[in-house]
This record gives structure tokens, sequence and C-alpha cells, in this order.
């Protein structure tokens, strides 16, 4: 994808990524954590342009939760109330490589899920392992339940694995590729044009990819990802604020994202569009 | 076996939550839902090894 698919005015795909496994309400009040307050909140990002939810489970208390039964409930809610393209998480720091899988195990099964692509770390002392092994075994159960992998490039290192993954295993992965390109602090991309430009440039032919800037990083990196012909992931995830010192609802977050696709004269796409680029 | 300095609290001086959530007396502070997954080391997590906010209370 490039400025020419800019040119072409082909429509942006908005991800809300709602709640995340990381922080919770006492991070911000209108982080949601129970399936009822994640549904409201899918809801009005629908409403506000978003096409696909990016879902984490939790227990009563918002702590996490990999189980399948949570994700059902979860999923179950959401359904219920939008049309969105569920996405469920995979991720998972510090939890055994079998309960990675549950997330997957719902009925219907998620339309897509995230395939974290190599290791990250997390607080002072752990790791996010994701070995090439879990990897794998997560996209064989993607492919067998046909459930789109949305592979997750936390640095430079991450989209060789991509290519690697593409070379030993290209009955895995379905065109388009589907990537996500993550900017911010730690194990994640620099936050700088020139990395988010090198990434791009070094994507497989033909793959699509998603932009997610942690923190004061989404906005000017979802505006370079609607300028490069990508998508753009937003939400309370990756961000809690609108601006310095205001913190923002999930849909608020959306909306801005929508604004400002239509003002760079990208359309923004429905559920029903995101499903035919995505190829779900 | 549960980090010791893990406290379920429903508030503090600040703010409250209609469910007791985990809460650091190592650092005064609610903690993310993650860092509750080493407190209770659950999985394959050990609050001795790791967890920065013990291992610094313990020195």
């Amino acid at each position: 994808m490039s400025y020419d698919d800019y040119l072409a005015g082909d429509p942006v795909v908005i991800t809300a990524a709602l709640t995340g496994g990381v922080h919770g309400k006492e991070a911000s009040p209108h982080l949601p954590e129970t399936p009822e307050e994640i549904a409201d909140a899918a809801e009005a990002c629908e409403a506000a342009g978003a096409s696909v939810v990016h879902l984490h489970a939790r227990r009563e208390n918002g702590e996490r939760s990999f189980s399948r039964e949570r994700f059902q409930e979860l999923t179950d809610a959401v359904r219920e109330r939008t049309d969105l393209i569920v996405q469920h998480s995979t991720g998972g720091t510090g939890a055994p490589d079998d309960i990675r899988h549950e997330p997957l195990r719902t009925d219907p099964a998620p339309d897509m899920a995230s395939l974290d692509m190599g290791p990250l770390n997390r607080y002072q002392h752990l790791t996010s392992e994701n070995t090439r092994g879990l990897v794998e075994s997560l996209a064989e159960e993607m492919r067998e339940r046909g459930i789109k992998p949305e592979m997750e490039v936390f640095n430079g290192g991450h989209l060789n694995e991509v290519h690697e993954l593409l070379d030993r295993r290209p009955d895995l992965l379905e065109e388009p590729i589907y990537t996500t390109l993550i900017f911010g602090g730690g194990t994640t991309a620099m936050p700088t044009p020139d990395t988010f430009r090198s990434l791009v440039n070094h994507l497989p032919r033909g793959a699509q990819f998603n932009t997610l800037g942690f923190g004061q990083h989404q906005l000017p990196f979802g505006a370079m990802g609607i300028v490069f012909g990508g998508h753009v992931r937003v939400g309370l995830e990756d961000n809690r604020y609108f601006r310095q010192g205001e913190l923002a609802t999930n849909a608020q977050l959306v909306e801005r994202a929508a604004t400002l696709a239509e003002t760079l004269q990208r359309p923004v796409a429905t559920p029903d569009d995101a499903r035919e680029i995505l190829d779900i | 076996m549960a980090c010791p300095y893990l406290e379920y609290r429903e508030a503090d001086e600040e703010r409250s939550f209609e469910t007791a959530r985990a809460y650091c007396t190592a650092v005064d502070a609610f903690v993310q839902p993650m860092r509750a997954d080493i407190c209770n080391d659950r999985y394959e997590l050990d609050h001795t090894t790791d967890c920065e906010f013990y291992r610094n209370a313990e020195r």
C-alpha cells in the first residue's frame, strides 16, 4: 500500500480497540470492562465509523480472562448489538500457550484474531515471548476455523517474522495479508515518520496495513496511515486521552479518526466495505 | 501463593469502584489488571521474580 492507494480514495477501515488487557478502570472510568459495557461502547463506535472491534475478555473485577466462556459472553453481547467485524485478541503476557487458543474457540468463531508476531517486553521483568511455535499453532487453528489473522508487528523484527512465516507456511495465510504496524515506546517501533515509511515500504507485496500509535502517537500515526493508503486503529486500549489532560471515550476517538479520514478525502469503510476489503 | 502486598479494595482516597480491585500496599496504588495476574501468581507468573514493586520492597 502506498500514497497511490490514498490518491485512489479507497475506504479506511477503522478498528476500535475498546478495552485491552493491560489497564482498566483504575486508569480511566470510561474504559469498558463488562460484556454489557463493551457492547455499549462497540455500538457507539459503530455509529461513529468503526467497522472492526478488537476484543479482550475480563473477569468480573476487570482482571484478564482468556477463557472461551468469557469470550463467548462478550462476543454474543457485541454481535447482538452491532454488525461489526469481530476480532478477538490472542495476546497474553505470562499466559500458557494452550489458553492463548481459547479466544479462537467461540461459536461462531471470531471473524478475525490477533497474532502477535514476536516477543515484547512488559514492565521490568516480563517478556511476552510469542515463540514461532506458538505463532504457527495459532495461525493453524485460525486457518482451520476460517479466522483471518491480524498480524501485529510491534517492530521491524516482527516484520521479518511476517515474511518468514509467509515463506515457511504460505498455506496458513490468505490474501490480502493484514498487518498492524505498532508505534510507541518500549519494544514497539520507534514513533518516527522514517520508521513508519520503512515498515510500510517493507510489507509483503499486496499486504494491507493498519496503523496503531500508542498514547500521544495515536492521532499523528493514524493520519500517516490514512495518507499512505493504510487503515487505522484507535481506542482506549492504546490511548486514554483525547488531548493532553482530557480523558477520551472510545467513540470520541473513533469519531475523530473518521473525521480525519473524511477530511483527507478517504471514505470511512462500513462493516460491509471492510468485509470486502479484508476478504472476510 | 499471592503476593503479601496484595489487597483487594473498593476505594482509595480518590476513587471508588463497584467491585474490589487489586491494590498494591508496597506502592500504595491500585494496579493494572495485567499486573494483578502477577500479584496472584496466575498462569506462569510469580510475584517474587516478575514484579519490580515486590522486589524493590523486599530489598
